[in-house]
């Protein structure tokens, strides 16, 4: 009797099974999209990059199958709490259960899994593929920001290595790779929009494809757990049309220019020559006796480096990509200028108009109250007399004034 | 050793006690108090340490809530101001730390303790002081990890401790020695445990009850102590590389060294993903004796429970590596884990299929125990099929350490583990206090605890997906995008879900006090349940059983109880559980021999944190520790597992034997 009328239930469940299933299929795919933030800069859901559209292309179809299946199990669940409540029935017969079904269940899901395998594997192998690369830029991460190394490459005017911070700038539609390492502890370099994230081990070097469809700012954030200012180590790549980057190139092979004379800014270049050189370099700056400045950060931070400051002003970020150069008004133009127009905007630089004179003045001020580091003087035994990021130099107001003029020179 | 009761054969009465010395050899005389605080700290019984364990972890239940409410409390907002970086880092170290081994684990420890010699029908474990030594050591190990708020702050690492960061000079508080030699120590616990389980499980079932015919949770904690023995030892030696390398200078993960940091993380990894099932297979055990019992059932495909069971025990091994896909394995390895990972769901969803099934056509009974189960059966499911998202080795490199993994998670241990050990409440609540908890106050805990557990941690899929990392100690509005829907609107409502989540936990607390003043009784056999533990009076005797019953079924009890009409088919009653206590009681044992209490365990794990601070602070007091352990060792091996009366201390009158057996 009870088999019977089972049956029929499982006949007619099966149906409306596939009927609710179908509509919470389709309505929860409707809440899912409608949940979602628009331009969250940091999407995984937004490819703008072969690489990262492979992930995309995979991941969909395993999104959507894993919501069916799911909605199929609710429903059986729920069909089954509804309709099999105890109402005084009489108690079900004591079965053990049906070995073709659960076979039958074991190798279905065993047979999906097996197809989403398929191109897993096939996908896997593609986004390791480096035999095509056309740009190789070493990056390295250090507590808390990434520094960007571009050797010699003619082919793209790079005569001389380049080094930078911050922002890593790639010419749009090549293929470019990232060797990664560490100076320190474990980071994790990641521009959802253009692949997935790859961790820099010190001692290692670890390799990342990027390869953007079009210009324009792509941000990400550190995605291994660095430590204690982690949350502050942001990072952007910013995407040029290659004739855009060769003249971004040959910007920053040039030389810092020493301030006019007797300027608010040739007095910050002394102010930075007697404290921020000691990490931080800028090319071309000389000593007053002529010689070149050159920044000892190895025996200062415990990394062995900081951001090098050459060409500060042709980048939009400062301190780990985490405060803007650029007011937000500027900013705003600069990211949300057409693909056309991105270049121009972007290598226009900060000017003098566009300066976020506030947070750079707070960090001169006080680097440690904005990004917490172990830059406690009384923490300095551990690291060897190191610091372990910009320490709080004092610095009076008067030098903060000279040292912003100075530094907004640094185009 | 302590073992000295064994299933006895019905109709083989009077065996002998076996001979102990006349005085003790050990410098302390044996406690003896029955009563009051002495007689559950020098406690060797099974059932009493069971509920020290669960009293215990649901200490730590409540301070790893704390530590998770402020975390959200934090990022409730951009740029939240409520911790400084530095103690952010710390609480989401030790929140995570809290949970998995200070309470999840012990609290599966804690059932595992009370029903497992239950449900086979023993009398109590295999080494009933190793039993509580494996307590005490627990209660040592959680107080040094947890010492370190008070002395310079707590681990910062992160629960999963990378090296290198995890170094001396990245981390240079005292809060990583403290977690590294406090878990060193709850691993000995761990280790402890599961040896006398199986070794309970293995010897000591009730005559008749083959190992098919054990019931499921039985047959998941055994599971769960194979992964415990083999997952253990890898923790163990990868914390030990740790300690040497912060206090004694040693360079196992120093890359100016020649050090390849990689190496913790394959360590920590082996460990940590057995780790999982360790944490979620006593849960799945508890639902398959729940799901059962509510739908008057038995458990669909029994068989493929136990060796779907024992396939994630085996496959769970080969797995680690999905934790390190973005690590930079290369494409072989990343490939090989990815697939291993996908074949890794089959069993787990065969389990689905067969709750499901073992629900379907049944005769449903909705207490608060069967709303868990339920609860854990859905949220589960979602945490798998998430968990499907990412053994998809490329769409995991987008999603690893983001919120994604959180939410995933959270569905697979707090939806999976907790919701299960909820339901164990409040289906064993009455086995064990001989009160049954409030069913309303039961429903209204789930609800809430169901609202509160999806409102905080549904919004982490979209959170994570649309790109917030997780660890940070604050996020920003420039990357949380626009529009209603925003991250920083998701956020805000994981943070109320969170507060909702702590009312359904803090409604169960209320539960339990206004229980324990009620002067209710419940019945004997108050959900009309199907296995042994459930043949004894609540709460069991401390010998557990009258009689030790002969198996002939699984679902033994039930069996006793019904009976089908060989001509109708139909089901019927044929005997209460009064009957069967009756029946027990009249066939009792005669002589029954319980293991005696002991103060050796207890100081024996004491010496374990002394030794830990003295690696912390100064090598003497370590000296001073393991003097400690060295003359506990000494005292226990010389201490007779059972002691005549004159033993005790002080003395009891009477003569020969100590025998616990008010029969008849």
């Amino acid at each position: 009797m009870i088999r019977h009328s089972n049956k029929r239930n499982a006949v007619r469940m099966s149906k409306t099974v596939r009927r609710i299933s179908a509509a919470a299929a389709g309505l929860s795919a409707v809440a899912l999209l409608a949940g979602c933030a628009k331009n969250a800069p940091q999407d995984t859901w937004q490819p703008k990059g072969p690489n990262a559209q492979k992930i995309d292309d995979l991941q969909k179809p395993v999104f959507a199958i894993a919501g069916i299946v799911g909605i199929i199990v609710f429903a059986a669940i729920g069909y089954a709490l509804f309709k099999f409540k105890d109402r005084g029935q009489p108690i079900p017969e004591q079965t053990h259960g049906k070995p073709v079904l659960e076979i039958g269940m074991t190798i279905l899901p065993a047979v999906i899994l097996a197809g989403i395998g398929i191109f897993t594997f096939q996908t896997i192998f593609d986004l390791a593929k480096t035999d095509d690369t056309e740009m190789v830029i070493n990056v390295t991460g250090q507590q808390w920001w990434w520094e960007y190394d571009y050797p010699v490459q003619e082919q793209y005017g790079i005569t001389d290595p380049i080094i930078t911070s911050g922002q890593l700038v790639i010419p749009s539609g090549t293929k470019v790779l990232l060797r990664e390492t560490s100076r320190d502890v474990i980071h994790s370099y990641w521009i959802p929009a253009l692949n997935g994230k790859r961790d820099a081990v010190p001692g290692r070097v670890h390799t990342l494809r990027l390869e953007a469809d079009e210009p324009g700012i792509y941000a990400g954030q550190c995605t291994e757990f660095c430590g204690l200012s982690h949350a502050v180590m942001r990072m952007e790549t910013v995407a040029l049309s290659k004739d855009d980057f060769a003249a971004w190139v040959k910007g920053q092979l040039s030389l810092a220019a020493s301030p006019t004379e007797g300027s608010l800014a040739q007095e910050g270049e002394s102010v930075f020559l007697n404290q921020c050189v000691r990490c931080h370099q800028v090319n071309g700056l000389k000593k007053a006796d002529g010689s070149p400045a050159i920044a000892a950060p190895e025996d200062n931070v415990w990394s062995g480096a900081a951001p090098n400051l050459t060409h500060l002003m042709s980048r939009n970020t400062f301190a780990g990509a985490s405060w803007n150069l650029l007011t937000k008004q500027c900013r705003k133009d600069v990211w949300e200028a057409s693909s056309e127009e991105f270049g121009k905007r972007y290598l226009a630089g900060v000017t003098e108009e566009c300066l976020n004179q506030t947070d750079l003045r707070r960090w001169l001020r006080n680097a440690p109250a904005m990004k917490p580091m172990y830059a406690d003087p009384t923490k300095l035994e551990e690291t060897g007399g190191k610091y372990r990021g910009m320490p709080n130099l004092g610095l009076s107001e008067d030098d903060i004034d000279k040292l912003v003029a100075y530094l907004a020179t640094l185009k | 050793m302590a073992i000295i009761e064994r299933p006895v054969p019905v109709g083989v009465p009077d065996i002998p006690a076996p001979a102990t010395p006349t005085r003790t050899f050990g410098a302390l005389r044996r406690p003896v108090a029955t009563t009051g605080w002495k007689s559950w700290v020098f406690t060797v019984d099974h059932k009493k340490l069971g509920i020290m364990y669960g009293a215990v972890a649901m200490f730590f239940f409540i301070v790893g809530g704390i530590e998770a409410v402020l975390i959200r409390l934090q990022l409730a907002a951009p740029n939240g101001k409520v911790l400084s970086a530095d103690v952010y880092n710390q609480m989401f170290t030790m929140h995570a730390t809290t949970m998995v081994f200070l309470f999840v684990m012990p609290m599966a420890a804690a059932f595992a303790n009370y029903f497992v010699p239950l449900q086979i029908g023993a009398r109590d474990v295999a080494f009933p002081r190793i039993n509580a030594f494996g307590f005490w050591t627990l209660v040592g190990g959680g107080i040094i990890v947890n010492l370190s708020w008070f002395f310079g702050g707590a681990a910062d690492g992160g629960w999963f401790m990378y090296a290198p960061n995890s170094g001396p000079v990245f981390s240079p508080s005292n809060g990583v020695d403290f977690w590294a030699l406090g878990l060193q120590i709850t691993g000995i616990a761990s280790l402890t445990g599961a040896v006398n389980l199986i070794v309970t499980v293995l010897n000591m079932r009730a005559p008749g009850m083959s190992l098919m015919k054990m019931p499921v949770f039985t047959w998941l904690q055994l599971v769960v102590q194979f992964l415990l023995l083999f997952a253990i030892p890898v923790i163990t030696v990868a914390l030990f590389l740790l300690s040497f390398q912060r206090s004694f200078g040693a360079t196992f993960f120093d890359v100016s060294a020649g050090a390849d940091p990689l190496l913790w993380q394959h360590l920590f990894w082996i460990f940590g993903h057995p780790e999982v099932y360790i944490l979620v297979l006593p849960s799945f055990g508890i639902i398959s004796e729940v799901l059962p019992v509510f739908s008057k059932k038995p458990l669909f495909g029994y068989p493929f429970v136990v060796f779907s069971g024992a396939a994630i025990g085996f496959v769970g091994w080969g797995v680690w590596a999905h934790h390190m896909f973005a690590s930079g394995l290369g494409p072989v390895s990343v490939a090989v884990f990815s697939i291993a990972t996908m074949a890794i769901a089959v069993p787990t969803g065969v389990k689905i299929v067969n709750w499901t099934m073992t629900i379907w056509g049944g005769k449903l009974n909705f207490t608060a125990a069967m709303h868990f189960a339920i609860g854990l059966v859905v949220l589960f499911t979602i945490g798998g099929l998430s968990g499907v998202t990412h053994a998809v080795a490329p769409s995991d490199t987008q999603q690893t350490d983001t919120y994604y993994i959180v939410a995933h998670f959270h569905y697979v241990l707090f939806g999976g583990a907790i919701f299960g050990l909820f339901a164990g409440f409040y289906y064993w609540w009455p086995k064990m206090f001989g009160k049954q908890l409030n069913e309303r106050l039961g429903k209204a805990n789930f609800w809430l605890m169901v609202i509160g557990m999806n409102m905080t941690f549904g919004p982490m899929h979209m959170i994570g997906l649309q790109g917030q990392p997780r660890r940070m100690y604050v996020w920003t509005e420039a990357r949380a995008g626009e529009g209603f829907f925003n991250l920083a609107f998701w956020n805000r409502v994981a943070s109320i879900g969170s507060l909702v989540l702590s009312i359904g936990v803090l409604l169960f607390l209320i539960n339990v006090v206004k229980t324990a003043r009620s002067k209710q009784v419940a019945p004997l056999d108050p959900w009309d349940a199907r296995t042994l533990e459930w043949m004894t009076t609540s709460p069991p005797k401390e010998h557990n059983f009258d009689a030790i019953p002969t198996v002939h079924h699984l679902d033994e009890f039930f069996h006793r109880k019904y009976a089908q009409d060989p001509v109708t088919h139909e089901i019927k009653q044929v005997a209460t559980a009064e009957d069967i206590m009756r029946d027990q009681e009249a066939n009792a044992d005669k002589h029954i021999h319980m293991p005696s209490p002991s103060y050796w365990p207890i100081i024996l794990a004491g010496g374990l944190p002394v030794i830990a601070l003295g690696v912390i602070y100064a090598i003497p007091v370590a000296i001073v520790g393991a003097a400690i352990v060295v003359l506990a060792m000494y005292g226990w091996s010389l201490e007779p597992s059972t002691a005549p009366d004159t033993d005790f201390d002080p003395p009891a009158s009477g003569d020969g034997t100590k025998e616990l057996a008010p029969l008849g």
